[in-house]
């Protein structure tokens, strides 16, 4: 590594400090949710530590030069599929377990699988000129993603596989996928809606409809009902008003109204306690780091690096629209966390990760003189 | 690395820019959402947050107790021992919990556990009310109200709440409930005075909630004094108005904590010692009759006894009328609808709802009437043939249609004068002078409107205003009320009839017996009342009952007088003479009238004693409603009949009177006049008794 002085010098300080900062509020929001419950006592110090490590690996990964990551990128994917399918046969041994126990971290191999799709993807895509205009290739890419999407899938994790699906989607867009093909996509998918639609689904049995109904909108905590939770969020992002009721001062959380409010509904939290202004404070972070990710895959020096911000950008940018969309009661609950703010190791040090690898790609811009 | 030259085949710049266009949409769509949900309906939100996190706790008022007269408890609440569950302070470890459930299932005789339970069951779980194991209701509790005690066994001895609250230490989680619960020491003796208690009804629940009674707890009057003074008896609970959590679990009072006020207690008129004389001699004489008889004549009847001077009930008794102890817990489904089908209507109180014509006991109105009225003199003698013919008109110059009118004796009573018509009972008498004959009576005779006058006056036709819920005010007839409610005109023979309490004349028992006192009591209509005095738990005596009267009808001028069916605008009082000379007609019908002379050695011995030296009327009074017809008994000239008596005692200086009604009864003064005779004798005797405990 030579001239590594010369790359700290492009170091992205904006998605960094963003990203950290988003990191520390959630760490905040997550010890304002423990309300008392014993179970969430330790949580704000587990992720404290979870954020220490994440950060650490943020600067080995980023000091790594990206590129290096092209030899590991077939066995990571290796692994990872074997981890998944572990999960899955322990699922059939044990019972429904989605987490795989390592030491004392419980870690979850579909936050990591998401990390290999995109660096897979990015990879494959670099290697193809206007790849995505080729069926072989939009076949081949489809392949990697449902290599591992499959698992997830029948874990079963629809958020994540959906996840899986955006990435792949949002890849086919920037590798030039035609407008055409996308209308053509588009309107086949509204065709097949509108003939079941028309049918009233009547093709299928009535606890086959309950079922996909269920099955698509997953109910984690079913004690109270989904509508329930939800209710409980927009009840308590309405009492934040302007400046919020004050860090530790929601009624709505103190009092355990709101249903997992560490995680799925932390951004309610945010609302209640900051009001209107931490929640504006709190987008504009994840604006900026999501633009910044798309600027860095703008100015990236080659593809790979190029591909591998842009899928990260829109790894948060999906994952954040659609966890503030289940708080403000606009998209079905889907149990994604929000980036960086909400409690859960696995996916804290993913994302910075993610960021470190962007972070990566940030430094190794040449600079230009002007 | 610098070295590396720009990549020139970046992607397309259109295509980055579509992604900042969606970033800035979907953002942007998300700040405007929250700034409606958190700005514009933020009030609407932190309205229902503040709901979320407040409960208001009604501590519960206890209910004033009722007394009679002399103190004795009528109603009273008495401690129910509940045994409860807080499923939020049971043990974490289910071994201990269910160490406790076990000990706990053998103590009150609950199995541990009765099996799976289904969503039905769960959704209509009622505590007390279940056939459910511990374990269900602790689920139950658990998932929906974890921090709010659950019955598990309700109304268990005292003695397995002492060992449960002994065991408080040990079984965290257990405890026992006190909640009282209303119990009547008289029962049925009173229960139609006294009423029940019930769930408020769905109609009234924003009412009573309103005044801060909670629904599907409290409980409310559902008859009887209950009903009628449940303002005076509930008190207002308490209110603690708290900070709950989710859980349920209270965190802190939000404000100063409001105390319970209990209720009053109130002390009726009643004397029970008299109630239990009043309707024993009630349902003894019906007994006799219906076993003398051979067939059952009457279940129905009533007796009521007052205080002529005061206006205070002393006795008042419905029969047949409910066991009010049955319903202390719930009012059981089945037996409430066995007392609604049941054809004698138990849970109406016939004393004060029930209308029906008073027969000649009303012609004592008509008898005011004709001598105020200067119809005739208290000398003047008219004929009784037994039978005589009147000219039936409709309006003036009608031909008409002959009808007969009967006395009820048939062979006539000769020749008779006021004191001996009242006597006697004279019916033809009664008809001549209300409604004029031949040259006998000239001018009409009294006249219905007048007739109707004189009966108002004496409280016909109005409420008495007894403080028991649906009291009905009778009927006096009148020809503007019959082509109103009719359709046709009043006729002469109307007139006839409704001299002696019949046609369409109706009045309540207690109507009948508040005319008569008002006579006996020369000439003061009262205000009847129940209540005694009210006293607060303290001691403070509220409300003490002084005797006051709706007019006095020798000072009152209360009598309109009418030109035919026009008000002339002229009022006037009853002479004091008439009303004396009344009185001394009623005491005739004891002495040497209808209620003189008694065959059946039963009766002979009870009537030969005049120690009380009482008046009285008796009443026979023809009916003809649904139960007569559809019976077939309603034969023209032989109709059914009830039996009516009033009596008072003394005659001169009334302290006691009482009604006796027996529906369906015949005669006056063979089945009623024995009732009231008893309970005046009675009434004595006690005085006697008191007067000798009190130096």
């Amino acid at each position: 590594m030579r001239n590594l002085r010369v790359y700290w010098r492009n170091f992205d300080f904006w998605l960094f400090g963003a990203a950290l900062i988003l990191s520390i509020i959630g760490i905040a929001l997550v010890r304002s949710s423990i309300a008392g419950n014993i179970e969430l006592v330790d949580h704000p110090q587990r992720q404290t530590t979870f954020l220490l490590i994440s950060v650490g690996v943020f600067f080995v990964i980023a000091a790594i030069d990206y590129r290096y990551w092209t030899t590991l990128i077939q066995p990571m994917y290796l692994v990872t599929l074997g981890l998944l399918l572990f999960v899955l046969t322990a699922e059939a041994r044990f019972g429904a377990v989605r987490w795989l126990e390592v030491g004392q971290l419980l870690v979850q191999p579909a936050e990591f699988a998401t990390i290999v799709i995109i660096l897979s993807l990015s990879y494959f895509f670099s290697k193809r000129t206007r790849s995505a205009q080729k069926l072989t290739s939009f076949l081949q890419s489809g392949l990697i993603v449902a290599g591992l999407a499959l698992w997830i899938f029948l874990q079963p994790k629809l958020s994540t596989t959906i996840v899986l699906l955006i990435i792949w989607a949002a890849f086919l867009w920037i590798t030039g996928i035609k407008i055409r093909v996308i209308l053509i996509a588009v309107g086949v998918v509204v065709i097949v809606l509108l003939i079941g639609a028309g049918s009233g689904f009547a093709f299928l049995e009535d606890y086959q409809r309950d079922r996909i109904t269920n099955f698509l909108f997953p109910d984690p905590d079913a004690r109270y009902g989904e509508t329930y939770n939800v209710d409980q969020a927009l009840i308590t992002i309405g009492t934040g008003g302007w400046f919020g009721q004050g860090y530790n001062q929601s009624s709505q959380v103190q009092l355990r109204f709101l249903k997992v409010r560490h995680t799925d509904y932390i951004f309610s939290v945010l609302a209640a306690e900051f009001g209107f202004i931490g929640t504006l404070v709190v987008i504009a972070l994840f604006v900026l780091v999501i633009i910044r990710c798309f600027r860095i895959s703008q100015k990236a020096p080659d593809k790979f690096g190029s591909l591998i911000a842009y899928g990260f950008g829109v790894l948060i940018f999906f994952q954040t629209i659609v966890n503030i969309g289940v708080n403000l009661n606009v998209l079905p609950v889907t149990g994604l966390t929000l980036p960086f703010v909400s409690y859960g190791g696995s996916s804290l040090l993913a994302m910075m990760l993610g960021i470190g690898i962007v972070e990566s790609v940030a430094m190794r811009i040449p600079t230009q003189v002007k | 690395m610098n070295d590396t030259p720009k990549n020139e085949m970046n992607f397309d710049r259109w295509r980055y820019l579509v992604l900042f266009i969606l970033i800035i949409m979907i953002f942007g769509f998300y700040l405007l959402r929250l700034f409606d949900i958190q700005i514009l309906q933020g009030e609407d939100y932190v309205a229902q947050a503040n709901d979320n996190r407040t409960r208001i706790i009604r501590e519960p008022a206890v209910r004033g107790t009722i007394y009679d007269r002399n103190g004795y408890i009528l109603a009273e609440n008495v401690a129910s021992y509940n045994v409860v569950v807080i499923p939020g302070y049971l043990p974490e470890d289910e071994g201990n919990t269910q160490a406790i459930f076990r000990e706990l299932s053998t103590l009150i005789d609950l199995p541990v556990t009765r099996g799976d339970t289904d969503p039905e069951t769960v959704r209509n779980f009622t505590p007390c009310y279940n056939d459910l194991g511990i374990s269900e209701i602790v689920f139950i509790a658990g998932t929906n109200w974890p921090f709010d005690a659950t019955a598990l066994k309700c109304n268990v001895s005292q003695e397995v709440a002492m060992v449960v609250m002994e065991n408080r230490e040990e079984w965290p989680g257990i405890d026992v409930e006190i909640s009282p619960v209303r119990h009547y020491p008289t029962g049925d003796l009173t229960s139609e005075i006294i009423g029940f208690l019930g769930p408020i009804p769905a109609a009234l629940e924003d009412y009573y909630v309103d005044l801060g009674f909670v629904a599907n707890r409290d409980k409310v009057g559902y008859a009887g004094v209950e009903q009628s003074l449940n303002d005076l008896l509930a008190g207002k609970n308490g209110t603690q108005t708290v900070e709950v959590n989710v859980a349920g679990e209270t965190i802190r009072n939000l404000k100063e904590p409001e105390e319970p006020i209990p209720g009053e207690d109130v002390y009726l008129t009643i004397d029970t010692r008299l109630q239990t004389i009043a309707r024993e001699a009630l349902i003894s004489e019906m007994e006799f009759w219906n076993n003398y008889s051979g067939k059952v004549i009457s279940n129905n009847g009533v007796v009521i006894a007052m205080n002529p001077k005061t206006g205070e009930i002393l006795a008042l008794v419905s029969y047949p009328n409910f066991e009010n102890n049955r319903m202390e817990q719930i009012i059981p489904g089945y037996y409430y609808e066995q007392l609604s089908n049941d054809p004698q209507r138990p849970l109406f109180n016939h004393a004060v709802s029930a209308e029906h014509p008073p027969g000649s006991v009303y012609k004592m109105a008509t008898a005011l009437g004709v001598l105020n009225e200067g119809v005739v003199t208290p000398e003047y003698e008219i004929e009784d043939p037994g039978v005589i013919t009147v000219i039936e008109r409709y309006y003036e110059n009608d031909p008409g249609q002959p009808r007969e009118f009967v006395c009820w004796d048939r062979n006539g009573h000769g020749s008779v004068n006021y004191k001996e018509a009242i006597a006697f009972s004279c019916n033809v008498y009664w008809h001549k002078v209300a409604g004029g004959y031949q040259n006998e009576v000239t001018g009409g005779g009294l006249g219905i409107w007048h007739m109707s006058e004189y009966a108002q006056a004496l409280g016909y036709g109005s409420l008495t205003g007894i403080e028991l819920p649906g009291e009905e005010n009778g009927l006096i007839p009148n020809p503007t009320w019959k082509r109103t409610t009719l359709g046709e005109n009043w006729s002469t023979g109307d007139t006839y009839t409704a001299a002696i309490g019949q046609g369409y004349v109706l009045s309540t028992p207690l109507q009948v017996l508040n005319s008569i006192s008002t006579i006996a009591n020369g000439g003061k209509l009262m205000d009847v009342t129940i209540i005694d005095k009210v006293v607060s738990k303290d001691g403070t005596i509220l409300q003490q009952l002084s005797p006051s009267y709706r007019w006095d009808i020798t000072k009152d001028p209360v009598i309109h007088m009418y030109d035919g069916n026009v008000p002339t605008g002229e009022v006037k009082t009853v002479e004091p003479w008439v009303i004396e000379l009344a009185n001394q007609g009623m005491r005739m019908v004891v002495t040497e009238g209808t209620a003189a002379d008694y065959l059946l050695p039963r009766h002979a011995e009870l009537f030969r004693n005049d120690s009380s030296q009482s008046a009285g009327k008796t009443g026979t009074a023809e009916y003809c409603d649904d139960v007569a017809q559809s019976q077939g008994l309603c034969v023209r000239g032989a109709w059914p009949s009830h039996a009516w008596y009033v009596g008072y005692a003394p005659w001169d200086d009334a302290e006691i009177a009482v009604v006796a009604f027996v529906y369906n009864g015949s005669e006056g003064a063979t089945l009623s006049a024995p009732v009231v005779r008893r309970v005046i004798d009675a009434y004595f005797e006690l005085k006697a008794i008191d007067a000798a405990e009190t130096p």
